[in-house]
């Protein structure tokens, strides 16, 4: 099928045009992009200049399949995804059976093509059922199409094996992500160290924890000259680590969350304790919150991922302390970021912010999938379009995902994704809807 | 005054002169346990569940001849363990106690944030909170504010040094800042492996050395301290926390002479606090107790009955 | 002259007992009370809080003055007795109860300002009931304004005023007003009740 999408400004992965362009999609590619393109028998959507990216890749999100799909499935969190903007996801392999072989890999993305949202793309666990001890098959996943390899809910955290892992996986093409967590400072712990824990006597989650492990990580990538990607860095200290390993010229990259670019501690106490506010790395102090922005700006972070981590509500909404930890959010991730950065008065630069969800997690992607996140004729038709001046009101109760607790729930965000596309596609489309 | 408080979960938005006027209608709920027949209609007809997720006699009891003094129906309801034994969430608990018309919820649990979130969801009932986790005990706050001002008067200006596990202490955090606003200056004294990690935003000097806290002080406030934290690792032995932190004779003879020394209870006799200073001429400890009946008594009685 | 009181404003229409007045109408209560009860053994003043306790302690002061006796006066709070503690737009707040010592086999005369809808009696008498066993009990008001909601009658009344519902009756005393006399009030505008008695 054939779209054009008439005046938009376009961003291409790299930099914001000033005119008003045309892209004609083709054959599930970027046919063509120009000024004044001809509709000959399209189906044509006038944008009315709003801004055309490629499709969003979210690189962290957990779609609890297999295993636990009372919380979400493949089908509704791919739909869940593209009515957030994302055109592409990678799942986490913390499922039942945790996705540590080919055969897991290959159902998954099978379901993924069903579903009729993002495509979703699988990560493999680093280690045999996500225990920490024996690696996992990396090189059959690898080629059955895991795109990252994680043991993301927990840290590799056993020093050798994340060494063995990263060698092992340097000629796969096939990154290392590391959830960066010392286990030993986080036992029983639910909120951030600071005045939550000092005020409620709620065990507390130290900075150290975090940068503990991301040291050592950047020691390891140093000896085996191998990438190793950070994700959801929440602290001061954890991306000022980082900065000092890119500084160096390692293989090291980053990437932080809506939340923790939004919400802080304080939250927890001014909600009464409210579940929703619970997350691993939990919510930090402001002082954070402005590190997290200022590594954006310096080119320290290098994506933005949801960690949609969506539960049933009988499991999440409880008292805090029972509470498990987890943020569900992608279908309002895009305007919670977009929102943020318009209330902080534009910080960094949007060419630059835009890049977070595109060209920057599609660089960490294996070879194949590494033109997602670019704007170029011929390139697969992804593409995400975003209307800055739109307001919506956060509404759970419309969403695909299964999740309904969510922090911005009942709230006014202004910047949303309004259009979708996944290889010339259409998988959500609210154009119409408001104005 | 009107008394604009429908729960208790949290004294943080109390102010000064609320708990003025809370303590004096405490002073005359005590009056009450001298009459010949202790029981006033007050609540007649109002049902309060005492919700006990945590084993607790003392609380639960108090708080039970509270509500009976004032007519109330009781309901005791206790679930050991986790709100999840018999895969009854707490979200059933709350519908049943809807259904049942209760007016007002007594709420203990371990879990911090218990109360707050039985707040958010019963529309009708009043929730107090009998301590939740290690976050707080209100009424505990209350009537340890009112037993002190029994003793000394009033506490503006008045010091005092807290002694004990003040990590793990829901009692020692209520305290903290109920006191603070009676305008009082909390002193903590501890092992430093007992202190929470941030006391500055608590509004509290810590000192290490428990002599110096006590020093010059009008209230010694002694916190219990439980076997577990040795085995824990985080003091090194029962004996060493007593020598250093202990409430003794020599220690309590720092503080100002009319000094009250508390006690939460129940005692670890010769652990945190000697015999002799339990029962000695200090000690309001008993009062405490007494203080506990009036003090609840007041707070059902100002959020259950009057306009709402 | 407008006043704030329970939330809403009173304008004073009439004075209805001067300080001189107040006095007389005192001082034959209390005859009357030696002549009811054949003198004053076993007498027990129980004043009403919070004018009622002023009030029986004028009585006491006029009994120590001319009859020579020391009669005991307490104090009785009946606010944990009341049975309209939901309808009211203030918190009651609760005052002191002080008996003068056992008050079983003696004779109360209990003593109120204002008897108004008799709810307050019955909550004293409940309260009485709760605290012994008296011989008798007897009312003394200073002032009946009528619209009696139950059969309570007072034995000793100080001045019968007929009142419509949306006036108010005030009592002062110098102990807490700074002067002695009863003033009829009227409700501005706006919906609600005056102080019940």
């Amino acid at each position: 099928m054939t779209i054009l999408l008439k005046n938009a400004k376009i961003f291409d992965g790299r930099s914001l045009g000033g005119e008003c362009e045309d892209i004609l999609v083709k054959d599930g590619v970027i046919a063509r992009r120009g000024s004044g393109l001809p509709e000959d028998g399209a189906e044509v959507y006038d944008l009315g200049g709003k801004l055309v990216c490629p499709g969003f890749i979210d690189l962290h999100v957990h779609f609890r399949d297999p295993g636990y799909e009372w919380r979400e499935d493949t089908e509704s969190g791919a739909r869940a995804a593209a009515a957030g903007g994302y055109s592409t996801v990678v799942t986490m392999p913390n499922t039942e059976p945790a996705v540590d072989n080919p055969v897991t890999v290959e159902y998954l993305l099978a379901r993924g093509k069903r579903a009729g949202g993002a495509r979703v793309l699988p990560s493999g666990c680093v280690s045999k059922g996500r225990q920490g001890k024996q690696l996992a098959e990396l090189g059959l996943m690898a080629e059955s199409g895991a795109v990252l390899f994680t043991d993301d809910g927990s840290p590799v955290w056993d020093a050798k094996l994340l060494k063995t892992a990263l060698l092992y996986s340097k000629d796969l093409d096939v990154r290392i992500m590391e959830h960066p967590e010392e286990p030993s400072l986080t036992a029983k712990a639910h909120v951030n160290e600071g005045v939550v824990s000092a005020s409620s006597g709620l065990k507390g989650w130290p900075a150290s924890a975090e940068v503990i492990d991301i040291q050592r990580g950047i020691a390891l990538s140093r000896e085996t000259d191998a990438p190793i990607h950070f994700t959801h860095v929440s602290t001061e200290l954890g991306v000022d680590a980082v900065r000092q390993a890119k500084k160096e010229g390692l293989p090291v990259t980053c990437d932080v969350t809506p939340h923790h670019l939004s919400l802080d501690e304080n939250c927890i106490l001014v909600s009464r304790f409210s579940s929703t506010y619970k997350v691993n790395p939990p919510l930090r102090t402001r002082k954070d919150v402005k590190a997290l922005w200022e590594a954006i700006a310096d080119g320290t972070a290098d994506a933005i991922v949801t960690d949609h981590a969506p539960y049933h509500m009988d499991e999440k909404d409880v008292p805090f302390q029972e509470a498990p930890c987890g943020i569900a959010s992608i279908e309002c991730s895009v305007a919670v970021v977009l929102d943020t950065w318009l209330k902080l008065g534009e910080p960094v630069a949007l060419e630059h912010l835009l890049s977070l969800f595109t060209s920057g997690p599609a660089a960490l992607l294996p070879r194949p999938w590494r033109a997602l996140g670019a704007i170029k004729e011929g390139a697969a038709a992804d593409i995400t379009v975003l209307d800055l001046d739109a307001m919506k009101r956060v509404d759970v109760n419309e969403w695909k995902s299964k999740a309904r607790l969510c922090p911005w729930d009942g709230e006014m965000l202004q910047g949303w994704p309004v259009m979708t596309l996944v290889e010339g596609n259409v998988r959500m489309n609210r154009l119409e809807d408001g104005e | 005054m009107e008394w604009r408080h429908k729960d208790l979960i949290s004294l943080e938005g109390w102010t000064r002169e609320e708990l003025h006027f809370f303590l004096e209608q405490a002073d005359y709920m005590d009056e009450l346990m001298n009459r010949p027949i202790k029981k006033v209609p007050a609540l007649r007809g109002k049902m309060v569940v005492n919700c006990f997720f945590e084993n607790s006699t003392r609380t639960r009891v108090s708080f039970e001849l509270a509500e009976k003094m004032l007519s109330a129906d009781v309901v005791n309801w206790s679930a050991s363990g986790s709100s999840t034994s018999k895969g009854e969430t707490l979200r059933d608990t709350v519908w049943t106690l809807e259904a049942m018309g209760a007016d007002a919820v007594v709420v203990r649990h371990g879990a911090v944030g218990v109360p707050d979130y039985l707040s958010k969801k019963l529309h009708r009932a009043s929730v107090f909170n009998a301590g939740d986790g290690t976050n707080g005990h209100p009424t505990q706050a209350l009537l340890d504010l009112h037993s002190a001002r029994k003793k000394l008067g009033d506490l503006d200006g008045a010091k005092m040094a807290m002694i004990g596990d003040v990590l793990h202490s829901r009692v020692a955090r209520s305290d903290i800042q109920a006191f603070r606003k009676m305008g009082v200056s909390v002193t903590l004294s501890g092992p430093a492996t007992l202190m929470p990690e941030d006391t500055a935003s608590l509004g509290v000097e810590y000192v290490s050395d428990a002599r110096e806290a006590a020093r010059g002080a009008d209230i010694l406030y002694f916190l219990r301290i439980q076997r577990e934290r040795q085995e824990d690792g985080l003091i090194p032995s029962i004996d060493e926390y007593h020598r250093r932190w202990g409430a003794t004779d020599s220690l309590v003879a720092l503080a100002s002479p009319k000094a009250a020394v508390m006690h939460p209870g129940p005692m670890n006799r010769g652990v945190e606090i000697a015999s002799s200073v339990a029962d000695g001429p200090n000690s309001v400890i008993l009062g405490q107790v007494r203080s506990g009946v009036a003090v609840r008594m007041a707070l059902l009685y100002l959020c259950l009955g009057g306009a709402r | 002259m407008v006043k704030a009181q329970s939330g809403q404003l009173w304008t004073e229409k009439a004075t209805v007992m001067t300080e001189g007045d107040m006095e007389r109408v005192l001082r034959r209560i209390a005859v009357e009370i030696v002549e009811r009860n054949k003198g004053l053994d076993d007498v027990v003043l129980l004043g009403i809080q919070r004018r009622g306790v002023h009030l029986a302690a004028r009585l006491r002061e006029i009994f120590k003055a001319e009859e020579k006796v020391k009669v005991p006066a307490g104090e009785l709070d009946i606010t944990l007795y009341r049975d309209d503690i939901s309808t009211l737009a203030d918190q009651p707040v609760v005052h002191s109860t002080s008996l003068p010592g056992d008050i079983t086999g003696k004779r109360v005369v209990l003593v109120d300002d204002v008897l108004f809808t008799g709810r307050t009696i019955r909550a004293a008498l409940d309260a009485i009931t709760d605290l012994g066993r008296p011989e008798r009990v007897q009312l003394a008001v200073l002032v009946d304004r009528g619209h009696r909601e139950l059969p309570i009658a007072a034995d000793y009344v100080g001045k019968t005023i007929p009142t419509s519902r949306s006036e108010n009756v005030e009592v002062r005393v110098k102990e807490l007003d700074g002067t002695d006399g009863v003033v009829i009030c009227e409700r501005n505008g706006g919906a609600g009740h005056g102080v019940e008695a």
